[in-house]
């Protein structure tokens, strides 16, 4: 072992002399480092395909650069930090990424950023890390997300649903970072609004039976229940039991519920006191840009984190394109992109992107998934709706702020 | 790719192997010393990361915390935490024989990891604690990463040589004697009870330093990591493959596990685009059939666990 550790220190000596003599490599590639194994695998390939997406439309529309092919890497964060920090190590150090879109779960940003982006200076864009540690990391400006904070879309769902009439909720959440956060900032926004949370608990993924827990839920009087999970998982089994035994009549979920995995398996007659948030796209002529793109290269524009998916990674093309392919000058270009001022660049407008900014002109990207232009932590606000079930889907009620 | 690239990755490789190489030794301690079937890795790995990144993060609102001190001590209380957890769980848990050891591990396991996810004034629950600081993490990429190597190694060098002396002393003879034949072990008048103990507490003490080690490489924790998949069902994966009973074969098992986990998906991303998404599973797959393959024509390992007495462990394995 200790010969082995000698030879790696010996190979990186030479390496280290021999770094400058590199060649430049053709293609210019950002990693798409995703939870394709792991807890999210039912989402990660949608979110991917999404992100891909945008790395074509880069490519059909003549390249990057100076006309280069923009290839997107696929890593696998298995949504840990050990896979998060592994797939980040490849991304950057084996295959010269300019920039990474993903990790997609919070515990893997946090540490592939700790670890391995932060230090090497790539920029990284989460499209689903809601975790609100992200917005505290101390990142030399590299970490972003297309995706709001859970605080957010707590207190904007607790602000809406009060607004709404409903006055004494039970909340029942996901025991992870997802869960937690979201459940957090909805409680402390729902009782400063004057709401009454009659329970609040925490469940843990992947029992057979929560009877025990919505019956302690539902001691509290509330009709409605507040769902924090995913509806392709344990959400699904809450809510089943729930309608089976009468528990609650409303029912409440944050974006993870909003998944067509409840609609087949419940049927949409028995989910007519069902809403869920979710974030969206400001109805904006930009989202419907997105949604026909991705609905004609096959993918199904409502699955969860595809428009933030494809935002993150046509925002990292825009930022490659406008830093002249400098890793270094990444985070700084992503902030010039997007910051509210300039000429619109829709989805999909690479090749008009392309020509402004050869010509010097400011551009800024709204994105499928709102305006994307980043706090100063790298954070963006959200934009979200409350859909309830219609038919085979979902149907926007109202937009909340 | 680069050959800086390559040399970078292969550093992160020998951080990542160096860390679970003290998991390893420290289960080798418990499993190929004492035959103790400690399913709980994960538990004791938990303890030590939050404790050291407890005593050495800055201030934050919500959890406790901001006390800063230095890294080593950090480690050195990630030590005697495992330890002290491990005490109590031992005088209760050692009372088991083997398989209902593993069961009742597998259960204090769980229990840290939920305390940990839900105890918010303590470990900032879910949402896990952030900005420890990484020895020398100050310096670039390559030289960060080349002084968090060396350190991991000096610890694991460190580990490795005072294991492998109590391996050899008479301490060691009497664990395996425990091991082998408890009745007769104990007709010989040793305490039985307490010299396992020891060796789970030991044990327990290097996976803890393990968990330290990884908190302040990543220099954040979340409960994510403590998934039993990778902290303990890997761990144990090293130990049988590279043979248990042998320090040099826990280390071993270390590099050829995490070896073939990390470099497999290298090659699977050279597949056309519409299978390298679904090629990932084969990692999964990979280890699984390694381990069988282990199993069934190399039981004693990679490297066998030496036979005692003299040192003609080497004509015995050349008879074969």
């Amino acid at each position: 072992m200790k010969s082995k550790i000698l030879a790696i220190a010996g190979g990186l000596l030479a390496a280290t002399a021999l770094a400058s003599a590199t060649a430049k490599a053709a293609d210019v590639k950002i990693g798409l480092i995703g939870g394709v194994s792991g807890p999210i695998a039912a989402m990660a390939p949608a979110m991917i395909d999404a992100a891909q997406l945008a790395v074509q439309q880069v490519n059909e529309q003549g390249g990057i650069l100076g006309g280069d092919k923009l290839v997107g890497v696929v890593g696998d964060s298995a949504c840990n930090p050990q896979g998060g920090t592994d797939a980040a190590t490849k991304a950057v150090n084996i295959e010269g990424v300019v920039g990474i879109v993903g990790p997609h779960c919070s515990g893997a940003v946090l540490a592939a950023a700790g670890s391995v982006t932060i230090p090497a200076g790539i920029t990284v864009i989460t499209p689903s890390g809601t975790s609100p540690e992200i917005t505290g990391l101390k990142d030399n400006d590299t970490v972003f997300r297309t995706v709001p904070s859970d605080d957010y879309q707590g207190r904007a769902l607790a602000r809406t649903l009060k607004g709404m009439g409903y006055d004494k909720v039970a909340v029942s959440y996901i025991n992870n970072d997802y869960g937690t956060g979201l459940a957090n900032a909805f409680k402390s926004e729902f009782e400063t609004q004057g709401g009454e949370i009659a329970g609040y608990a925490a469940h843990e993924d992947g029992k057979a039976s929560y009877r025990s827990d919505l019956a302690e839920l539902a001691k509290g009087g509330a009709d409605t229940l507040v769902i924090f999970d995913y509806g392709d998982g344990t959400g699904l089994t809450i809510l089943r039991q729930a309608l089976e035994n009468g528990f609650f009549e409303k029912f409440v979920g944050g974006d993870g519920m909003k998944s067509e995995a409840p609609i087949k398996e419940l049927g949409a007659e028995n989910l007519s006191t069902f809403v869920a948030s979710s974030p969206v796209g400001e109805k904006s002529k930009s989202l419907d840009m997105f949604n026909e793109a991705f609905k004609a290269s096959g993918g199904d524009p409502s699955a969860i984190f595809v428009t933030t998916s494809y935002d993150a990674a046509f925002l990292m093309a825009l930022a490659i394109e406008k830093a002249g392919g400098d890793k270094a000058g990444v985070s700084a270009a992503l902030r010039e992109v997007s910051n509210g001022e300039g000429e619109p660049i829709m989805p999909g407008e690479w090749k008009k992107a392309k020509e402004l900014i050869a010509a010097g002109t400011a551009i800024d990207y709204k994105g499928a998934a709102g305006d994307e232009n980043f706090d100063a932590n790298g954070d963006v606000p959200g934009t979200y709706a409350l859909f309830k079930v219609a038919g085979d889907g979902f149907e926007t009620i109202t937009e909340m702020k | 790719m680069e050959l800086i690239g390559l040399a970078n990755y292969a550093l992160f490789m020998g951080i990542f192997i160096g860390i679970y190489a003290l998991l390893a030794l420290g289960l080798n301690i418990q499993w190929g010393f004492a035959g103790l079937f400690n399913a709980g890795i994960a538990g004791f790995f938990a303890v030590g990361a939050y404790t050291s990144a407890i005593l050495t993060s800055p201030y934050a609102e919500g959890r406790l915390g901001g006390f800063e001190l230095p890294f080593y001590v950090g480690w050195i209380g990630a030590m005697i935490a495992a330890a002290l957890i491990a005490w109590p769980i031992g005088k209760i848990c050692l009372r088991f024989r083997s398989d209902y050891l593993a069961i009742a591990s597998i259960g204090v396991a769980e229990i840290i990891r939920l305390v940990i996810k839900s105890e918010a004034e303590l470990t900032n629950s879910a949402r896990g604690i952030t900005n420890i600081p990484r020895p020398y993490g100050d310096l670039p990429y390559v030289q960060s990463q080349m002084a968090y190597l060396a350190i991991v190694a000096i610890v694991l060098l460190v580990a490795y040589l005072m294991v492998e002396r109590q391996f050899n002393a008479p301490w060691g003879r009497m664990m395996r004697a425990i091991r082998d034949n408890e009745l007769a072990a104990r007709a010989m008048g040793k305490n039985v009870e307490y010299r396992r103990l020891e060796a789970f507490i030991f044990g327990s003490a290097l996976m803890g330093l393990g968990g330290a080690l990884f908190a302040h490489f990543n220099r954040s924790i979340t409960p994510e990591a403590i998934d039993p998949m990778v902290a303990t069902f890997l761990v144990w994966i090293m130990l049988i493959l590279g043979g248990s009973g042998n320090n040099r074969g826990a280390i071993l098992g270390a590099a050829v596990v995490w070896t073939i986990w990390s470099v497999s998906e290298i090659a699977t991303d050279q597949l056309p685009q519409e299978y390298a998404v679904k090629a990932k599973y084969i990692r999964l797959f990979l280890i699984g059939l390694m381990l069988q393959l282990v199993l069934r024509f190399r039981p004693e390992g990679l490297l066998p666990e030496p036979l005692r007495g003299d040192l003609r462990s080497d004509d015995v394995s050349s008879e074969k």
